[in-house]
């Protein structure tokens, strides 16, 4: 099969979803155009940004990395060390080997040290470590990029994962949550910075394939936590539709994002669902919440709690 | 000892390696290994291969899910 695109080369990447194949050089213009246009239609980063990327050590993430820094953008990498045993040390690996071949150093958060380890934590408070990973992840993102005077934070969630959640979202008809999807989340004045997804135009599979050919050494296996996660029943749906009518992914999405889209409020509506009022600062932390205090401060008071009474001595 | 009259799909992720009869084109190979090819990508050793590429006896192929969940 030849290159589509420069009709010359022998092709590396078959995109049926764009009824197209690729070279590997003209993938790579492929792949960062689609990004590149992602960002601009969506007016998801400036010029002059300064981008603490979120890095989890897989291929989303570096990707996302490599291609903002190819892209010219100012950037650090922020990891979370989630003290998963095994799991969080091979990822950790993967960030600080990258980072140091671009010259970066990340910046790292770790949760044991913190006193919420996601395995111990999820124990504690008996919640699904997803959940609580989000919240925690969430926490840490805001926390240290209006520490560090980031004005953004970019996160790796590809189409894939936006339509999974898009699709989750409908079939439980989460009109807040629908409304509230999007690339796109802008900071507030009481200190929540501006979220984005540049990857969202782009499949796993493309992911996956720019970080291979470009030699990106990310880690393969899957979180061990996320095993029973919902998000892998909507992603195989989607995945045999996509199968069968090639492109129904991004035709879905696109059309999720229209502006005319009445489910849709825009990137303005970025509030949570139990948000009432304007955000105010966390009574224990500073951190904007809604409540007394935020919602990490609240679980981190769980789990201290659980911990203290599993130590406490059992009278007779 | 691999069978040098085989094709030989490992899938890391899986913990699987299969010996398959060549040649045979990718998608023959991941549906005969039950993969959907929108969910993986094929590599041999540096290079990425096409769903229509053609694997010969004696080849190493890897299959590696691209699937992340969370």
């Amino acid at each position: 099969m030849k290159c589509k695109r420069c009709r010359r080369a022998e092709a590396a990447v078959d995109l049926p979803s764009h009824h197209a194949a690729f070279c590997t050089d003209c993938f790579f213009l492929f792949f960062r155009r689609q990004v590149t246009e992602g960002i601009r239609k969506l007016r998801l980063l400036a010029p002059e940004d300064r981008v603490l990327v979120c890095v989890s050590g897989g291929k989303d993430s570096l990707v996302l990395w490599d291609v903002l820094m190819d892209e010219g953008y100012e950037t650090e990498g922020l990891y979370i060390d989630l003290g998963i045993d095994g799991y969080s040390d091979r990822s950790k690996e993967k960030v600080l080997a990258y980072a140091t071949s671009r010259g970066k150093t990340p910046i790292v958060v770790d949760l044991a040290k913190e006193g919420i380890p996601i395995p111990e934590a999820a124990r504690c408070v008996r919640m699904q470590e997803c959940s609580i990973c989000g919240t925690v992840k969430r926490y840490f993102f805001n926390r240290v990029a209006a520490e560090g005077k980031f004005t953004v934070v970019a996160t790796g969630h590809n189409l894939d994962d936006e339509t999974a959640r898009l699709l989750g979202n409908l079939l439980h008809w989460q009109r807040d949550h629908l409304a509230r999807q999007h690339p796109l989340l802008p900071g507030t004045d009481e200190g929540l910075v501006r979220k984005v997804k540049p990857l969202w135009r782009v499949s796993e599979v493309e992911t996956a394939a720019y970080g291979f050919l470009k030699g990106i050494d990310y880690v393969t296996e899957e979180c061990p936590m996320s095993e029973d996660a919902t998000s892998l029943v909507y992603k195989e749906a989607l995945s045999r539709i996509e199968d069968r009518m090639p492109g129904t992914r991004i035709v879905f999405y696109k059309g999720f994002l229209d502006p005319s889209n009445p489910l849709r409020k825009g990137p303005e509506a970025a509030a949570p669902a139990d948000a009432v009022g304007t955000p105010r600062a966390c009574a224990a932390c500073g951190a904007p919440t809604y409540a007394e205090t935020c919602s990490y401060c609240r679980m981190k008071e769980r789990v201290r709690k659980a911990r203290s009474l599993r130590a406490a001595p059992v009278s007779r | 000892m691999y069978n040098v009259g085989m094709i030989t799909v490992r899938l890391p992720q899986k913990k699987m390696e299969l010996e398959l009869p060549g040649p045979r084109r990718v998608m023959d190979l991941l549906a005969e290994a039950g993969v959907r090819p929108t969910t993986v990508i094929v590599t041999q050793g540096r290079r990425l291969l096409t769903k229509d590429h053609r694997v010969e006896d004696g080849t190493t192929i890897d299959v590696i899910s691209v699937v992340s969940g969370g």
